[in-house]
């Protein structure tokens, strides 16, 4: 699974932080209710039986195709997301929150891009920092002005929450560009079906299947009313890209067109796709390139993966894209930090869903205290991603933390700390064994005339013991994620 | 209305699903036939390599080698896992056009071909493993067939199938019958093999009883009407698809493949057995690949290369 912004965080686990919250069962009491039903089921299964099971799962995705390439310098090879067999299960009372604050907060951030592209009176009213919003590099201000639908910037947004030690989940980071993984969610939930289907049937889970018909509704809900059956297509950059397994499959199930930049023409400010009958106008681009990719006109000059001329279309209203060129200025991490106050200053209410603590190096007196404490947090770069230009405090050498307290000193604008975060952790299948490790959850928002919220989650595991890392680049897997529509509690195993 | 590239992939990919179970068929023949050691069964080995585009077969000592190559070997251009392979490529660039159904035949295919098992598997036993992937290959097909909407998509995947069938077939023939061979493919047993080699053993009986004949054999896969793998067949399935797709593209008529196929199809209709031997079946076959290899530019042409100024909108 690519994840196009990624979850960093410390590699282990200090002795000094209290306990992991455990999905299943707290460490002095009996299995959770909404637990007690797989528990039991599981009880039944020998490690033979459980190991049977996984193969079949695993079987499922190859033939699926649900694999990424890995390039390697002498072969390249396919593999299968590590996926496990056991579900995480969240109960009804503690999904309703999640849900609640999601919606929330993809209201306030949608509010907030409408308000930094247009008037800027939050900047004025000094609640942001100007030049914090101004000087982001994922500030486009090409964007300056232009009207949004809905004032919907971002449509898709895969927040990524964790869970901590005393059971209440924060929001660790907005994804509002193009965030991924909603293929792994469904597809989880094919296989965990296969796999648990007693289990499943009596749980009482919340669908998912509608998420591509939801999908598209939001996407052709972004279009003027004056252009009846819209023509929507998803933009890819290509098989090599190794998100494209979802690319493929949001398509084929949405039953819009896949097209890469070069099937796509403008002209007249008009956006066009090569057919076999000529050239057919499109209408909504739901594109998974990044913003500095789709038109080299526009952003980056050296790129083929998008259109000359597609911002100009955009410009002119001629075509949307989904979502909105520069919806990175609202999952920016220095502006992470202001996303509570954020939500006040739009919707006049506190924020559903806790932030993590995040100490701006910008800030002098935070900027001493993270120095004083280098060994315990995990400082970030605040344009890097995808784990480059971090340091994990209690996992560094004291010549990394003086080489990163230069680098603070030298420009601490560019640095965020956190500390380091205990994230909870679920049953998964290890060797035929059953064996705690630490999990998030990527939940998947969609907006366009309304807010969406699917139940269901990607929730992904540091397969890794110990280990706090999710990535699928990092030794990373998922599982399959029920959102149940009661307590869990009546139910035959 | 589909993407020229979404086209252009699905015609691909039938060719490529073709040309791997043509390889297959090629290779299961070649390696039962060289178990004997005769002339006949070193003539059959040469016969199937030089379909197989194979450099220099005269000089090839071990037919199993030259098998094993051509089967499992993925620097190789024309082996069968490349093929599958591309095929699969191309399957993949389209997966949101194709079934589930069609793409996990292909792709089980695929991953048991070029899976660690694969070199085993074929040492055990070659039969089994090639007539196993021809047999995969159907289920391919047949779950194409039988899930995929039989729209624009499928026509051009079809295409693909009927005009690499033809050009192989073609291929094969010439091979056999075609100019430069210094001496005429004439034993029954190297006869039988090229039947086989085009999956055209029984049905080939069926209407000439056991009289093996190079003229027969020559009719047969040029001009029947009814086998799926005559020359003939393959045109007039062509002809059929390129008419669907041209139903929407508005095409000069001069350069629409349609018409390049239906004049291919008239002249194997009103082809005459007699005549061509006495203009020889060279010149006729080199005419007819000739005509096959427009059809394909015109393809191209008309529907996935063609210049945009002459498309864009008025």
């Amino acid at each position: 699974m690519s994840t196009a912004r990624s979850v960093e965080m410390a590699e282990t686990e200090t002795s000094a932080t209290p306990a992991p919250y455990d999905e299943m069962q707290p460490a002095d009491g009996p299995v959770r209710p909404h637990y007690a039903a797989l528990e039991a089921r599981l009880a039944t299964l020998t490690p033979g039986q459980l190991a049977e099971r996984q193969r079949t799962l695993e079987r499922f995705f190859l033939l699926q195709g649900i694999t990424f390439t890995v390039y390697g310098a002498e072969s390249t090879t396919e593999r299968i997301i590590p996926t496990d067999l056991l579900p995480r299960i969240i109960p009804a009372d503690e999904w309703a929150k999640i849900e609640a604050g999601l919606a929330q907060r993809l209201k306030a951030l949608n509010m907030f891009l409408t308000d930094i592209y247009g008037e800027q009176q939050i900047l004025m009213d000094g609640v942001v920092p100007r030049e914090l919003v101004l000087s982001a590099p994922s500030y486009r201000r090409e964007m300056q002005n232009l009207f949004v639908p809905h004032a919907a910037y971002a449509n898709v947004c895969g927040s990524d929450l964790i869970r901590q030690p005393d059971g209440a989940f924060a929001v660790l980071e907005d994804n509002l560009r193009v965030p991924s993984g909603v293929s792994y969610m469904l597809a989880n939930r094919e296989a965990s079906k296969r796999v648990f289907p007693g289990t499943f049937r009596g749980a009482g889970v919340r669908s998912i299947d509608r998420y591509p018909d939801l999908l598209l509704s939001t996407l052709k809900s972004m279009v003027a009313d004056w252009r009846p059956n819209p023509q929507v297509v998803v933009l890819t950059p290509g098989v090599y890209n190794s998100a494209y397994y979802e690319h493929a499959y949001l398509a084929r199930l949405m039953g819009a067109p896949l097209v890469e930049g070069r099937d796509l023409v403008v002209h007249d400010n008009m956006v066009f796709m090569r057919t076999t009958t000529g050239l057919r106008r499109v209408d909504v681009i739901y594109r998974r390139v990044d913003d500095d990719f789709i038109d080299p006109l526009t952003f980056r000059r050296d790129s083929g993966l998008g259109a000359a001329g597609l911002f100009n279309a955009y410009r002119a209203g001629n075509v949307v894209i989904c979502n909105a060129p520069g919806t990175g200025v609202a999952d920016d991490k220095a502006v992470y930090a202001y996303v509570p106050q954020i939500i006040r200053y739009y919707l006049g209410e506190d924020a559903i869903l806790p932030n993590i603590e995040t100490f701006l190096c910008r800030e002098p007196a935070q900027l001493s205290h993270v120095l004083a404490n280098l060994d315990k947090f995990v400082v970030k770069a605040v344009g890097a991603s995808g784990g480059y230009g971090m340091l994990v405090g209690p996992h560094s050498t004291k010549a990394q933390q003086a080489e990163f307290a230069d680098a603070l000193r030298a420009d601490p604008e560019n640095y965020i700390a956190q500390p380091t975060i205990q994230l909870s952790t679920a049953p998964c299948l290890v060797d035929s064994t059953i064996e705690p490790r630490h999990v998030d959850l990527r939940p998947f928002i969609l907006c366009g005339d309304k807010i969406t919220v699917t139940p269901g989650a990607l929730t992904r595991v540091a397969l890794k013991r110990g280990s706090l890392v999710v990535n699928s680049s990092q030794g990373g897997g998922s599982k399959d994620t029920w959102v149940l529509s009661g307590d869990g509690k009546a139910v035959r195993p | 209305m589909m993407l020229a590239r979404v086209a252009d992939s699905l015609y691909w990919m039938g060719r490529y699903v073709e040309r791997a179970e043509h390889m297959c068929r090629l290779m299961d023949v070649m390696l039962n036939a060289t178990l004997d050691r005769s002339e006949a069964a070193n003539q059959v080995g040469r016969i199937a390599l030089a379909s197989a585009d194979h450099p220099d077969p005269a000089k090839v000592v071990d037919p199993y080698e030259a098998a094993l190559a051509l089967t499992l070997d993925r620097e190789n251009e024309s082996s069968i896992t490349t093929s599958l392979a591309n095929a699969r490529e191309n399957a993949r660039q389209v997966r949101d056009q194709i079934t589930t159904e069609a793409w996990e035949r292909l792709n089980v295919l695929y991953l048991r071909m070029t899976g660690a098992g694969a070199a085993r598997a074929f040492a055990d036993g070659s039969s089994s493993f090639l007539t196993e992937a021809i047999a995969d290959l159907h289920l391919f097909k047949g779950a194409a067939d039988a899930t995929m909407s039989h729209g624009e998509g499928w026509s051009f995947l079809t295409l693909g199938v009927h005009l690499e069938r033809a050009q192989l077939i073609g291929r094969m023939l010439e091979v056999c019958f075609g100019e430069g061979r210094t001496t005429a493919v004439s034993d029954h047993f190297a006869l039988t093999s090229l039947l086989r080699m085009s999956c055209a053993l029984e049905p080939y009986l069926r209407v000439y009883t056991a009289d093996i004949q190079p003229k027969h054999i020559l009719a047969f896969l040029l001009l029947d009407a009814e086998f799926p793998r005559s020359i003939r067949f393959c045109t007039q399935r062509m002809e059929e698809h390129l008419s669907a797709v041209s139903r929407h593209a508005e095409v000069a008529p001069a350069a629409n493949p349609e018409r390049l196929a239906g004049r291919l199809k008239a002249r194997l209709q009103y082809a005459d057995m007699s005549e061509i031997e006495a203009g020889g079946a060279s010149a006729f076959l080199t005419t007819v690949l000739d005509e096959c290899a427009a059809i394909h530019q015109a393809l191209y042409e008309v529907y996935v290369a063609y210049p945009l100024e002459l498309r864009l909108p008025a």
